[in-house]
Parts: C-alpha cells; sequence; structure tokens
C-alpha cells in the first residue's frame, strides 16, 4: 500500500423520505456536518470526489454541476465516481487513491441519493441490457432473490432455516437501527411478521428488503501527515481496500460463491494481513439490501464456511454481542440512499474503530470491515479501517 | 513508491457511426491496447474506465453494461462519470499509490445510439430554472460566445477560423468524423442554430471507444521504447447556476495553473510545443487559449489571426482536428491525451507537428460554458 491514508471527519444526514429539503440541501446537509466533524472549513479541502446512482434515478445528470454549490467545491479539485450500487464504495476508494498517492493530503468523499425523488426499481431495470436481461429482471429483488435461491440449492439449505435465519437478521437490524440517530426504517418487529409479510419475489419478503431513502454522507480522508499537523487524536487508518468486478450477463457465472466478493476481500484481508476473519476483526458493516444476501457475504468473507451461514446467524454469532457484530448500525437494510449507502458503510466501521458510535458502538472495536455491492449480482468494493497506524 | 507513471501505449477508434456494436468496438480496443504492449489481460492489474449514463444509449450503470469487455473481468477498477480527464487522473493515482504496475484507462462513449448531444446536455438543467427555457450546453455556448465577442471585440470571421483549421488538419487524421477544406464564408453560411452559433462552430456527435495503458516507471520502459511521462494535471469547477458565474472567467485558469505548477511550467506559450483542447464551440477554442496562458485576455482573436496555433505555428492547437472535428463527448478528454501522445512519439501520421517536441498540454471541458475544466501535461 502507498502513503498512509487516515478518515478523519464524517457527516451524515439523517436518512429517510427528505421531503423538507431539496437534493443540494440534502446534500450540504452532509457537507456542513463533515466540516463541523473534522474542525476544518472548505478552504482547507484540496480535493472532492462525489457520486451517486445513475442519472435517471433523479432526473439530473452529472450531478457534480449541480450539487456544485452545495459540495462548496468551486476552484476545487474534482472527480465523479460512479459504480454502480458500489459507488459509495468506490468513492472512499478513489479518495483512498488521491492521497495515499501522495498528490493531495486532503480529499472529501461525498456520496448522494434521494430516491424519494425517483423510481428506483424503474432506474434498476435499465442498468440491465436493453436485448436480453431488462425483460425479465425488474429492479433489484428479482436477481437477488434468484441469486439467493442458487445458493440455497446449491447447498442443500432447509427452506425453513434460511427463511428463520433471515428473520432473525432482520429482526435485529431493524431494533439495532433505534440505536442509529441517522437510520431510515425503525420499527419494532416479531419474527412471525417478517416471516409472514406481504412477498415482494419470492423468497423475499418486505421486511427482507431495504428502503428507499434520501441521503448523503461525506467523509474526510487525510495523510499521515495532516493528521500530525492538525493533531488529530481520534482517526480510522485504512488497514485494506479490494475490489472486484464480474460480466453483465449474470446468468454466465456462478453466484452462490460469489466470486468478486471472494476476490475483493482476499485484497483487502492481503493488505491488512487478516488471515483469521472472525477472530481478528472487531465488527463489519456489510451491504445487506437483502437479508438472505447478507448470509451469502458471511460465507464468501470468510466468517464462516460455506453453507454455513444459517446455522451461525441463529447462533447469534453476528448479533452485537457475537463473535463478529455485523451492521450495528441497522445496516442498508434499514437506510439505503444508495449513491451514499456504500460509504455510510465505512463511515459507519469508521466510527466504530474511532469509539465514536455512539449508541450502537462496539465496546472495544478496532478493526473494522466495510462492504459495498452493485450491477446485476457483478460488483463487490472493501475497505478496512483500525484504530491503529 | 514510483516516481514517475508513463504512458506505454494508446489506441482508439473511428468517431465515424460504426458498425460494430459496443461490445465489439470496446472489445477490439482492449485487445487492440494490450497487444500494442504486448501484455496479456491476465497480467494487466487495474482498469479504469469513463463513461456517463446520459451518453450510453439509455443504459443505465454504464460500467455494469461493458465491464468484462474492458478486460476488467474478476480484476479491480471503478469508472469515472462525464469526463474521460478524470479516469486518467484517478489511473495515475492508482499506479503512484504503489499498488498497481500497470493501469488501462478506456473511454468508452458510441455516439450513434445516443439522441443528439443536447438532449443529453440538457439534463444537467436543474428541473425548476434552468431546463423550463431549455438551457443546455450549446445555449450556453451561444450566450458565452456573445459576451465573449461583445467583452473584446472579436470577430465571428475569427471564431470561423477556428473551424477552417481544425477541419483542414482532420484531413491528417484517419479517426475523425468530420473533416474537409472549408472557408470563413462555408463556416458563417452553414445554418443559424443558436445565434451567433452556426452549425459548423458546434462540434458533431461522434464514435469513441479511446484507450490508454498507464504503467509504472520501471514497468513503461519494459512496455515500451518510447514511455511518455505523465507530468502534470490540474482540475477545477465552477459554480452551477449560470448567471452567478462571470463566463469569461473560467475555472479553466486554476486548472492550467495547478497543472503548471506540478509540471514546473511557468511559461506556457515557450514551454508547451502542442497543444490538444477540448473546443465544442469554435470560439471557445480562442477563450481556452487565452485562458491557458498561450496569450492574454481577449488576445484569442489575434492569436488564430497570427497563424501561431496553426500546425506550422509556434503553438500548434489541435493538429489532430480537435473536437469540432471528433466529438465522442465522454471520450474526448481522452482522446486529447492519446493525440498529444502521439505527437510526442512522432507517431501522428500525416497529421504529426514537424518539430522536435518536448511537452504536450491535453484539455477536455464539459458543462454549461466550461463549468469544470481539466488539464493533463505530458513530457519525453
Amino acid at each position: 500500500m502507498g502513503n498512509p491514508v487516515a478518515i478523519i471527519g464524517i457527516g451524515q444526514t439523517e436518512h429517510g423520505k427528505r421531503m423538507d429539503v431539496a437534493y443540494p440541501e440534502l446534500v450540504r446537509e452532509a457537507v456542513v456536518r463533515v466540516y463541523e466533524d473534522a474542525g476544518l472549513e472548505p478552504d482547507d479541502i484540496e480535493g472532492i470526489v462525489s457520486g451517486t446512482m445513475p442519472s435517471m434515478m433523479e432526473g439530473v445528470a452529472l450531478t457534480h454541476f449541480y450539487l456544485a454549490d452545495a459540495m462548496a467545491s468551486k476552484g476545487k479539485t474534482i472527480l465523479k465516481t460512479e459504480t454502480c450500487g458500489s459507488t459509495g464504495m468506490s468513492l472512499a476508494h478513489t479518495a483512498y487513491y488521491w492521497v495515499s498517492s501522495g498528490i493531495a493530503d486532503l480529499v472529501m468523499a461525498v456520496g448522494h441519493e434521494k430516491m424519494n425523488e425517483g423510481d428506483s426499481q424503474a432506474t434498476m431495470t435499465t442498468v440491465g441490457d436493453p436485448f436480453y436481461q431488462r425483460y425479465f429482471i425488474s429492479g433489484a429483488p428479482g436477481v437477488f432473490s434468484m441469486q439467493s435461491q442458487m445458493w440455497s440449492v446449491r447447498y442443500g439449505l432447509a427452506e425453513e432455516k434460511i427463511r428463520d435465519a433471515a428473520a432473525f437478521i432482520s429482526l435485529t437490524h431493524h431494533d439495532s437501527a433505534f440505536d442509529n440517530p441517522y437510520a431510515h426504517i425503525k420499527k419494532r418487529l416479531t419474527a412471525e411478521e417478517i416471516k409472514t409479510a406481504r412477498i415482494i419475489t419470492y423468497p423475499v419478503r418486505l421486511w427482507d428488503v431495504c428502503p428507499n431513502s434520501d441521503g448523503a454522507c461525506a467523509v474526510i480522508f487525510a495523510s499521515q501527515k495532516m493528521v500530525k499537523k492538525l493533531g488529530i487524536k481520534k482517526a480510522a487508518w485504512v488497514k485494506g481496500v479490494g475490489f472486484s468486478g464480474e460480466e453483465q450477463f449474470f446468468g454466465d457465472s456462478d453466484k452462490a460463491v460469489w466470486q468478486s466478493a471472494v476476490l475483493a476481500v482476499r485484497q483487502a484481508y492481503s493488505q491488512a494481513g487478516i488471515k483469521n476473519p472472525l477472530k481478528e476483526l472487531d465488527v463489519a458493516e456489510v451491504y445487506n439490501p437483502f437479508t438472505f444476501q447478507e448470509m451469502m457475504f458471511y460465507e464468501c468473507f470468510g466468517f464462516c464456511e460455506l453453507g454455513e451461514a444459517p446455522d451461525m446467524v441463529l447462533r447469534g454469532s453476528f448479533t452485537r454481542n457475537g463473535d463478529l457484530p455485523c451492521d450495528p448500525s441497522g445496516g442498508t437494510l434499514c437506510t439505503n440512499p444508495i449513491g451514499a449507502t456504500g460509504l455510510i458503510r465505512t463511515a459507519e466501521a469508521a466510527l466504530q474503530v474511532m469509539g465514536k458510535a455512539g449508541d450502537h458502538q462496539i465496546p472495544g472495536a478496532k478493526l473494522a470491515l466495510s462492504h459495498a455491492m452493485g450491477g446485476i449480482d457483478q460488483f463487490n468494493g472493501i475497505m478496512i479501517v483500525g484504530s491503529e497506524l | 513508491m514510483p516516481k514517475k507513471v508513463g504512458i506505454a501505449a494508446v489506441a482508439q477508434n473511428a468517431g465515424v457511426e460504426s458498425k460494430d456494436n459496443f461490445y465489439d468496438q470496446s472489445y477490439k480496443i482492449t485487445k487492440e491496447i494490450l497487444d500494442k504492449a504486448g501484455l496479456k489481460r491476465e497480467e494487466l492489474e487495474t482498469i479504469i474506465s469513463a463513461a456517463s449514463d446520459i451518453f450510453h444509449g439509455g443504459i443505465s450503470c454504464a460500467n455494469s453494461y461493458y465491464w468484462e469487455t474492458t478486460g476488467a473481468f474478476l480484476k479491480p477498477g471503478s469508472r469515472q462519470d462525464g469526463e474521460s480527464l478524470f479516469a486518467f487522473f484517478y489511473g495515475v493515482m492508482r499506479i503512484l499509490s504503489g499498488d498497481y504496475d500497470t493501469a488501462l484507462v478506456i473511454a468508452l462513449c458510441k455516439g450513434s445510439e445516443n439522441p443528439e448531444n443536447d438532449a443529453c446536455t440538457l439534463m444537467y438543467a436543474d428541473p425548476f430554472y434552468q431546463r423550463m427555457i431549455g438551457m443546455n450546453e450549446t445555449m450556453a455556448a451561444a450566450m458565452q460566445m456573445r459576451i465573449y465577442m461583445e467583452r473584446y471585440g472579436i470577430a465571428e470571421e475569427q471564431c470561423a477560423k477556428v473551424v477552417v483549421k481544425n477541419l483542414a488538419n482532420a484531413l491528417g487524421n484517419p479517426y475523425a468524423h468530420r473533416k474537409g477544406r472549408f472557408t470563413v464564408d462555408d463556416v458563417l453560411g452553414s445554418d443559424r442554430i443558436i445565434d451567433p452559433l452556426t452549425q459548423m462552430q458546434i462540434a458533431p456527435k461522434s464514435e469513441g471507444m479511446v484507450a490508454l495503458l498507464l504503467a509504472s516507471e520501471e514497468k513503461a520502459k519494459k512496455l515500451t521504447s518510447k514511455p511518455v511521462w505523465f507530468r502534470g494535471f490540474g482540475n477545477s469547477i465552477d459554480h452551477y447556476y449560470i448567471g452567478d458565474r462571470d463566463l469569461l472567467d473560467s475555472p479553466l485558469k486554476t486548472a492550467a495553473a495547478r497543472a503548471y505548477k506540478m509540471a514546473g511550467i511557468s511559461r506556457p506559450r515557450k514551454e508547451i510545443d502542442i497543444a490538444e483542447i477540448t473546443e465544442p464551440y469554435a470560439f471557445q477554442e480562442l477563450i481556452w487559449c487565452e485562458d491557458l496562458g498561450f496569450c492574454g485576455p481577449g488576445e484569442g482573436g489575434k492569436m488564430i489571426d497570427s497563424g501561431a496555433t496553426q500546425k506550422t505555428g509556434d503553438i500548434p492547437v489541435n493538429p489532430s482536428g480537435g473536437v469540432l472535428a471528433n466529438n465522442p463527448y465522454v471520450s474526448r478528454g481522452l482522446q486529447r491525451v492519446v493525440e498529444a501522445t502521439l505527437q510526442l512519439r512522432g507517431e501522428a501520421g500525416e497529421r504529426q507537428v514537424d518539430k522536435k517536441m518536448k511537452t504536450a498540454l491535453a484539455h477536455g471541458t464539459h458543462g454549461f460554458a466550461g463549468q469544470c475544466h481539466a488539464v493533463a501535461i505530458l513530457g519525453v
């Protein structure tokens, strides 16, 4: 890895259905907060990287123009990173490489989405090519439901067991969201309610799916020199990054053992020197828009053996008191402003290792994994952060 | 960590409408550049692409569509939106970080499958104020041209000379979409699109798969006997609302200053041997020459009159024919880098500038009246 890079500031909006603000105002809210958090002014920053989902989501293209004033970016070096659902993680990666290369000492990453001003599922349907896939992939749940079916068949997982495990995940995450001031969906649910909720795409039911959220997240990345110069005590150091991508036609490859997830995490573990993630990691913010998929990630990331995730979930291994707490923020399942979501995972991981996660703090967390995925089952990105350089 | 980043190979396709589909086009360019560098796909380490959903034939999340055709299957990578020079810069960062020794930077835009450029640029406009009045890049450019002519007494004929020069230069460029010998009268006599802009002063809508292979210093020397080195980069952005801006005080000055500082350039007119700049509207070449420090404010007209920017002049601008000849919107910035590289390597064929060259500048812009600019400096 290149020059050491640290996260030194985080700003999030209250995510949710934010009809009280326009899109630029929403972004402004996160940007103002990140500067307050880091004790910096817009003038201090050298570069800004922003990103979102495709223009169809809100009906404005190349939003670095529209949001220039909201991000206070006039006169600054700017980049615009987008990789579909993994955009937020790709933003964190861009800011990381920018500082790690030695070109800049202070860079801000801003992810944003105002999904309630558009039709997210119609937008996502246009990700599929217009000739073959678009006709039978309607939005995100179709693809991810098929993936979870493939996984359950591969390992002969009993339908009842994975249903119970998915309900367990949904219930605990929705509970956790009450402890996260920025989370969108806060609802006390029972396992029975979750298991009998209306079907979205079999086997996925309403409480197995993330919401449409409005929200923005801004994160400031700094060089080691700048951390010293500013006298910053609590920083989250980037220990490993990884990314991998697959082809568009999702019938062409195995999604039960998701190769891009496996390769992305392998790259990040190798940089961070992690051999036994379940033991070494203190917390993980896994990108979990669907409960069933979250279990596949546990397996691909080596938190357990292939096909074992449902048992581990039901044993409580990934709860806030478990071996490896996953998504103590409530995760993507409770909050999903897509362009921001991956960056929120990194921000939450950073808050944990800085000891600033408030009511959803995992005591003593020192090493945390953050993750995002995107495309038609195509992209996975990882960033691991730690409390020590 | 490597100190220098080299360009080991370049490739581009022609701007005219192709019968090849998007996948074939991007695959062929990827294959061509890997073959040129003698690199196997398996050896390529990371891929940064540039594409924009709004210029992507009605398919959202552009990288989702073409990922495997750029050699990126099961590889780490990322995408930049809107401006391919962003992807160039990001590729440079990845090499400088020391994590990668090779990075493919590839820009993808199949103009023939897109609606008219301005149907897309209209979507830059906010939906409440500017879009209602039909604001798009051409309308913004027309206003900028009017202010430019009025403030500095620039004549329409001087703007038209840019078209005459660039389309004649394009005769030597096999990739150019639009080319030919025209007169100032031809240019001014073409259809008036938005006053004072006439049709020939506006760039066309072209195809463009453009690729460039970046490598660390050591690796670049292994891959090519004629590496071209990255020397500097700068970009900058202006306020959003066009009424909040002075359209003649563009962020290009800041972008250029940053690039010059990184490259250690203090007298751009003297030190830069050739410039490939993005001039989707003819008069913009004159303004951008001023902002790049090639001449003083308001002197762009005199500069084109003097012949300094001709292929035979002291600072040739757009010997490839520029964007007026070939406009694959998102890819055009990276295409400038590719053209500048070919010039420095002496491999530009009939469009080769006939002088000894050390330093070249590549420029990209997008947004209303140049809301965003990027500048790259290359050297041998």
